[in-house]
């Protein structure tokens, strides 16, 4: 399990292939496809979201995709939308947009994915230090 | 602009104050005949386009996504209601409720308003209940309750789909005003395009009713 801790900002492309806690604040996407995300209670996210199960504690501006889940919890707040086969939302979390539980808005949403990449508005920060196996990839593929 | 809407927010009203937060056994449950022709009209449809004017309801999410496969838009509109409310303003009240309701003309199977009509001065509901007959695609419906004795609205509703046939109401407290009543005849004009499919006058004095766009 890697952590971003409070004080991190990230601006770009973050990918990797553990579960991944993020306190911190991330602009640009986030791709963990046969992982979990978890959005603590103080992550703040500016992004697209692709992992295998998403639990969001924070705040998420973004499309978010799952293979298996997105659980947004009761301080949680998702302004985006979300292609998921199951989606639990608690009480009063925040969310507004749209939800796909059909398997075919999943697999068209994770494809356009590859195509849609995100340009960061600003030049990218520093990715911490310790992440081995969560690589922060700064500007545009 | 905001002499357009009528609004019976009290000076001195007290602020709406957080919640306890509900379990999965508050509120009260009732039985409902209208919900299942709801269900049923969704359930023609191939992966039917559901939008919901309320705040998001976790079990709302599981029973439509996962049950009848409806891709759902959840707009909640009673937080725009609130937040003008609460500033004791309506202007600009149609506008961000309008800003809200992006969806192409003729692109929505279903619609589920609740009360929200109740909170909405006669000419805005007029507008929405207008937009919203728009959005609907021939054989969409539309899904209401609408008060039918004048009353101080201190809470608002949040319905829960426990079953085909079964609605849990959970209240959360609300800056007053006054109710909108708006008789039968006003109703049918105001969705101007839809028809009546099913309406039911419940204990609590509620008309529970189910437009259809033929």
């Amino acid at each position: 399990m890697v952590n971003i801790g409070k004080s991190v900002i990230i601006k770009g492309e973050l990918s990797g292939s553990e579960d991944l806690t993020i306190e911190g604040q991330v602009e640009g996407k986030i791709e963990l496809r046969q992982n979990v995300l978890t959005i603590g209670p103080n992550g703040k996210i500016k992004a697209q979201v692709f992992a295998k199960t998403v639990v969001v504690q924070g705040e998420v501006t973004g499309n978010i995709t799952a293979t298996e889940r997105v659980d947004i919890r009761d301080a949680g707040s998702v302004d985006g939308d979300l292609s998921a086969p199951r989606v639990a939302i608690a009480d009063g979390a925040h969310f507004r947009g749209a939800i796909d539980m059909q398997k075919g808005g999943v697999a068209k949403a994770a494809g356009d994915s590859k195509a849609a990449d995100v340009k960061p508005a600003t030049p990218p920060a520093p990715a911490p230090a310790s992440t081995p196996a969560v690589a922060a990839t700064p500007g545009v593929r | 602009m905001s002499g357009l809407f009528k609004w019976g927010r009290k000076e001195d009203a007290p602020p709406a104050a957080p919640s306890p937060p509900p379990t999965a056994t508050s509120g009260t449950v009732t039985t409902s005949k209208v919900l299942p022709r709801v269900l049923a009209a969704l359930q023609q449809q191939t992966d039917p386009v559901l939008v919901d004017l309320g705040p998001v309801v976790g079990a709302n999410i599981s029973f439509f996504g996962e049950r009848l496969s409806c891709k759902i838009h959840v707009e909640d509109l009673y937080q725009v209601i609130e937040a003008h409310a609460k500033a004791g303003s309506t202007e600009g009240l149609d506008q961000a409720i309008d800003g809200m309701l992006g969806f192409a003309p003729g692109s929505v199977d279903g619609i589920l308003c609740w009360d929200l009509f109740d909170y909405l001065s006669k000419t805005s509901g007029q507008l929405l209940a207008g937009r919203l007959a728009r959005l609907l695609k021939k054989g969409g419906v539309l899904y209401g309750f609408f008060g039918t004795t004048p009353a101080e609205l201190t809470n608002y509703t949040r319905y829960v789909v426990e079953a085909e046939d079964t609605l849990r109401q959970r209240t959360t407290p609300a800056t007053p005003v006054k109710r909108t009543v708006l008789v039968t005849r006003d109703i049918n004009r105001m969705f101007d395009g839809l028809v009546v499919a099913e309406s039911v006058l419940l204990k609590t004095s509620a008309r529970e009713t189910l437009f259809r766009k033929p």
